[in-house]
């Protein structure tokens, strides 16, 4: 069950992973422990509850997942303008997310664990040109 | 600094329970859904997914903070509520106790009738 639910949470982004895999693996074992103490009736609900609360987790963290160091165009009076191949990095990953989301829904978990990989390489990119243009734009990175 | 995010509109059941729950002391993930289980009077059993899913919005918000715990337990990190959370809940429950009074208010003025 421990893997299983590990799968799951492979559906999360890197950062909320990175962040809480480990702490939510522990205390999803702890509270199936007890589950299974209180019969198969309880254990089968806890086990639905905990899958639908992951699915919709996933999708809420790639969803909620707040605007990072750069803004949309104009928004900072800093940044009259921004460099054309930084645009189109974050329009990748946005992509990327966009894409994961569906897959989610969907129940496309294969295409989702791919997905993934895809918004890794390229928030990667994105973090190099960040580091590139950081400086000369102002950007905090 | 860290920026804390204030809110007016109504906070979700899961952020005003996990704030609830933390507004007496810390807890670790496992025993805030103890605990949320008690405050509910049994009607909520938090899954991981929206407990998580809640705490990355609350630390994001600057109304929590996530902390090292130094005694034994099996769980070491622990979470408690910052001034800024504090203050939400303050808002929050104070918005309940407003609606809650013109609530009863109306029921009484048309049980009178």
């Amino acid at each position: 069950m421990k893997r299983t639910y590990r799968f799951f949470l492979l559906l999360y982004p890197r950062g909320h992973r990175d962040q809480f895999a480990d702490e939510m693996t522990q205390v999803f074992e702890q509270a199936a422990a007890k589950s299974r103490a209180g019969g198969w009736a309880i254990h089968l609900r806890f086990a639905f509850s905990e899958t639908a609360g992951l699915l919709a987790g996933a999708a809420d963290a790639w969803l909620d997942r707040r605007p990072e160091a750069v803004p949309a165009a104009g928004e900072s009076p800093a940044l009259g303008w921004q460099p054309q191949e930084l645009i189109e990095a974050q329009r990748r990953v946005d992509a990327s997310v966009a894409a994961m989301v569906h897959a989610i829904a969907h129940h496309q978990f294969a295409r989702a664990r791919q997905l993934s990989n895809q918004e890794r390489d390229a928030r990667e990119s994105l973090r190099v040109l960040r580091e590139k243009y950081g400086d000369e734009y102002g950007m905090s990175l | 600094m860290r920026h804390v995010a204030i809110q007016d509109k109504p906070l979700t059941e899961p952020v005003l329970l996990i704030l609830t729950s933390l507004a007496a002391h810390p807890r670790h993930g496992y025993a805030l859904i103890q605990d949320i289980e008690l405050l509910s009077g049994g009607r909520v059993r938090m899954s991981t997914g929206t407990l998580f899913g809640a705490l990355r919005r609350l630390l994001e918000d600057g109304w929590i903070e996530r902390f090292e715990q130094e005694d034994t337990s099996r769980q070491k990190q622990a979470y408690r509520l910052t001034a800024g959370g504090r203050k939400q809940l303050h808002l929050e429950l104070d918005r309940m106790r407003q609606l809650t009074r013109a609530g009863f208010a109306r029921l009484r003025a048309s049980e009178a009738i």
